[in-house]
């Protein structure tokens, strides 16, 4: 509780200090956006994982797709799909879901080699993720791994944005409502018929943008009513 | 790059242009792109744009207007604009709006013009003209399909194998005979210094000479035909068919510059699929009753499919189908006359419709009239001459040639009439200058004579031609009527889009793309003058008269064209699948590709429909 006093600039301030030189050093060492700024014109990084599981401290990151969305549009030229070596066997349930078998993720490269390139990406932006815990938590546990050091990033959350808009609309939502595919279906989005990190990144992106058009045009739009609350 | 983006990918290679694209740079393309959201009632182009950009939308739609805000067009999924790129593109005044939640991929201008620049094919799609891109669109949809030889295309040149066999007129008729049998050959060509002036074929030598008595040391040039059809080396075969069929004759001269090449015969011809059909459907001569011509016009149906897999073009369609027509007309009157007796005056029975205009389809009606001579006295002649309609017409009917529904036809006692009213009729729908009777008149110009006295329908065509050139209010009311019909604006989705947001399942490719040109095809000849019947040819003649522009007129030809080739394809896949055949196409039946050519077609008939409602200020008449 008393952390929500602290801005999450505050925070990043005070865990670049204690973080030991390296990558994730210099990534919290860049500044956060501004909570004021307007939506429209931040820079985001729309990201996706695959896991082996839903616990960021047992299961591994199989895959991160990842492309950045620069104020309202979507630079495709930045997509980056990207396979992580596995040390242990991709459990099946997981291997059915993602399409990723085990001789793909043999030849995937180093968790630290990804993380290398994903965090100066990432740094000064906004992460954008559907259902964002995920991608947070196993964040957070990659760079506890790697780097000794905790993660932190203003986030906008594509399932929380559609959930706050049914709250404050008094709407009765089902969780399924939520669903990446079923909200992109209400915003006139296409289906896409292939499930990867990559698409599913760029399935989010393209749900923000339509949420960010929702919005009436003629008022600013500070970043803050986007961001997920931490 | 491996798998990545390849939902982007193929929605790019299912779509034109970009399906042009090697595969190396559909690879490639995805990176290029930037993505943007516009929600329904955004402007579009959208006023932030940060660059110039090609769009393509990936989901939802927008609509387009023009500056007086008609809609012009209405782009769905994997529609392209990219006015934006093109900087003589007159759609770059038009602006609009979203009209619904739409997805786009933005392609900068400066990447599009390094995909054009390496890529012919893909650049076509951005410099070809409407006039160029409709001239393609024929030709592919002429060279689709082919089954059995291409008597479409092969020229007679390559038909005529030995050099002629030649006699001079003075020659006896028994000395031809006996040249004829040496030669083995079954006409003779008779020539005067290289110069054609006759032939006789075996059947003149039976019919001409022995039959008649004929002595036969009198020189052939006694019984040789001497108003000869003839052809050019480079006339297609088929051509060579339809004037063989059309006249009833069975060996055609072929003469180039240099004189005599040689002849053709029907058995040259035989060796193609399809010309047997023709041929065999053709034998209408021999039918000795109705019900003979009926069984034979059973087999026309086969004849449109058959000539449609042989790669047919819905103007050699119409030339074959037209030419049976006539046949089975001509042998219907003959077997009249063989009941009733010969006729009391001359007459001559004409043709209308697409009959006349030689564009026949298997799915028409019948329209038809009788000019008959001025001695024709109705309390003397009008049992003898109704009877022979009757009979005709009925004829017709069981035939597949349904009763006309306007009742336009020979049966029908106003429209068998004298010359003299004929004339008077005419006179009545020039001059009298109303709407209802330029539409009447309408029928009666495309009017050719099938049978009997030609010169009976000469006269009174060459005579209202020459009147109706020189009523230019009577032209206006013409053009009124002949713009009612519009093309369609294009295609939306599964849906044709007709006018201000109107949308259609199906449309009728005879009501809304064949008959407009028709119609203006036939003002710009009356205009002119112009004595033509058949569409292509009026139009030909037409911009040779300097009555429409070249251009004008090969736009229009090749949308005629194209639309009449679908039609006729979309009729030979029903008569194929036991269905009646009819002019409704949906849209899910055309191709990406051929819903673009159709829409080339539908603009380049609406800019000269514009251009005539101009010309005879037609908002007047209204």
């Amino acid at each position: 509780m008393l952390e929500r006093l602290f801005s999450l600039d505050y925070r990043r301030r005070r865990l670049a200090a204690k973080t030991a030189p390296g990558p994730l050093r210099d990534y919290l060492e860049v500044p956060f956006v501004s909570r004021q700024a307007d939506s429209r014109r931040v820079q985001c990084i729309a990201l996706d994982l695959e896991t082996t599981g839903l616990d960021p401290k047992a299961d591994a990151i199989i895959s991160f797709g990842w492309v950045a969305v620069s104020g309202s549009q979507i630079n495709l030229a930045s997509a980056q799909h990207r396979l992580v070596h596995q040390q242990q066997a991709i459990p099946e349930a997981s291997a059915v879901i993602h399409q990723i078998t085990d001789d793909a993720a043999a030849e995937g490269e180093s968790l630290a080699a990804v993380m290398a390139d994903l965090l100066p990406l990432l740094a000064g932006k906004v992460l954008i993720a559907h259902h964002a815990r995920i991608e947070l938590g196993f964040l957070n546990s990659a760079c506890e791994l790697l780097y000794g050091g905790r993660f932190l990033i203003p986030t906008i959350d594509t399932q929380r944005v559609s959930q706050q808009w049914f709250e404050r609309r008094n709407q009765v939502y089902r969780p399924g409502e939520l669903r990446l595919g079923t909200l992109r279906n209400r915003y006139n989005l296409p289906r896409y018929r292939a499930h990867d990190a990559l698409i599913d990144a760029l399935a989010a992106a393209e749900l923000f943008l339509a949420q960010l058009a929702e919005r009436d045009g003629a008022h600013p739009l500070p970043l803050r009513d986007f961001l997920l609350r931490a | 790059m491996d798998v990545e983006l390849i939902e982007i990918r193929e929605f790019l290679a299912s779509h034109p242009p970009f399906d042009q694209l090697t595969d190396e740079a559909l690879d490639r393309l995805p990176r290029e792109l930037t993505i943007r959201y516009l929600r329904r009632g955004t402007p579009f182009p959208p006023r932030d744009a940060e660059c110039a950009c090609l769009y393509i939308v990936r989901k939802g739609a927008i609509e387009l207007r023009n500056p007086g805000d008609e809609l012009v067009a209405k782009f769905g999924e994997g529609d392209v604009y990219s006015s934006a790129c093109l900087p003589h593109d007159p759609a770059r005044n038009l602006s609009g709006s979203t009209v619904e939640d739409s997805l786009f991929y933005l392609l900068p201008c400066d990447r599009l013009q390094a995909l054009r620049d390496a890529d012919k094919n893909f650049n076509d799609y951005f410099t070809q003209s409407i006039s160029t891109r409709l001239r393609r669109a024929r030709e592919i949809l002429q060279d689709a399909p082919r089954a059995g030889g291409n008597l479409m295309t092969v020229e007679i040149s390559a038909l005529t194998g030995r050099s002629p066999v030649t006699a001079p007129p003075t020659t006896t008729i028994q000395e031809a005979a006996q040249l004829m049998t040496r030669e083995r050959v079954s006409a003779l060509l008779i020539t005067e210094e290289r110069l054609l002036v006759g032939i006789i074929t075996d059947r003149d030598l039976r019919s001409r000479c022995l039959a008649q008595g004929v002595d036969y040391t009198q020189p052939v040039s006694e019984i040789m035909t001497r108003h000869l059809h003839k052809v050019t080396p480079d006339t297609p075969a088929f051509e060579a068919l339809i004037s063989m069929t059309r006249y009833n004759i069975h060996h055609l001269p072929v003469v180039g510059s240099g004189g005599v090449l040689g002849i053709v015969s029907t058995t040259d011809l035989i060796r193609y699929q399809s010309a047997n059909a023709i041929y065999s459907v053709g034998s209408v001569r021999k039918c000795q009753s109705v019900s003979e011509l009926v069984q034979v016009s059973a087999e026309l149906p086969e004849l449109q499919v058959q000539l449609i897999a042989a790669g047919a073009s819905a103007y050699q369609l119409g030339q074959a189908i037209s030419a049976v027509t006539d046949a089975i007309t001509r042998r219907l009157l003959e077997l009249a006359e063989a009941q009733f007796g010969p006729a009391p005056v001359a007459y001559a029975w004409v043709a209308g419709g697409s009959q006349g205009r030689r564009e026949q389809t298997v799915h028409t009606d019948q329209d038809n009239a009788l000019i008959l001579a001025d001695e024709y006295q109705a309390a003397e002649h009008e049992a003898y001459f109704s009877q022979l309609a009757q009979f005709v017409t009925d004829g017709l009917n069981a035939c597949g040639y349904i009763n006309c529904p306007g009742g336009i036809m020979a049966s029908n006692p106003q429209w068998r009439q004298p010359w003299r009213v004929w004339r008077k009729y005419f006179d009545d729908w020039i001059m009298r200058v109303d709407r209802k009777s330029a539409m009447l008149a309408t029928n009666f110009f495309d009017m050719r004579a099938i049978h009997g006295d030609d010169m009976l329908h000469a006269r009174l065509h060459a005579e209202v031609l020459h009147q109706a050139r020189d009523n230019k209010i009577f032209l206006a009311y013409m053009a009124t009527n002949a713009l009612t019909t519009r093309p369609p604006l294009g295609f939306f989705r599964n849906f044709v889009l007709i006018s201000d947001g109107d949308h259609a399942n199906s449309f009728d490719l005879k009501l809304r793309g064949i008959l407009p040109v028709i119609n203006l095809a036939r003002i710009y000849a009356l205009s002119a003058g112009i004595p033509e019947i058949n569409t292509v040819e009026r139009l030909k003649a037409a911009a040779d008269a300097h009555s429409l522009s070249r251009e004008g007129a090969d736009n229009l030809e090749d949308a005629f064209e194209f639309i009449g080739t679908l039609r006729a394809r979309h009729q030979a896949q029903q008569i194929k699948a036991g269905e009646k055949p009819d002019n409704y196409v949906t849209p899910d039946e055309l191709s990406t590709l051929e819903r673009n050519h159709l829409k080339d077609a539908f603009a380049a008939i609406s800019a000269l429909q514009t251009a005539m409602a101009q010309r005879y200020q037609t908002g007047r008449f209204y």
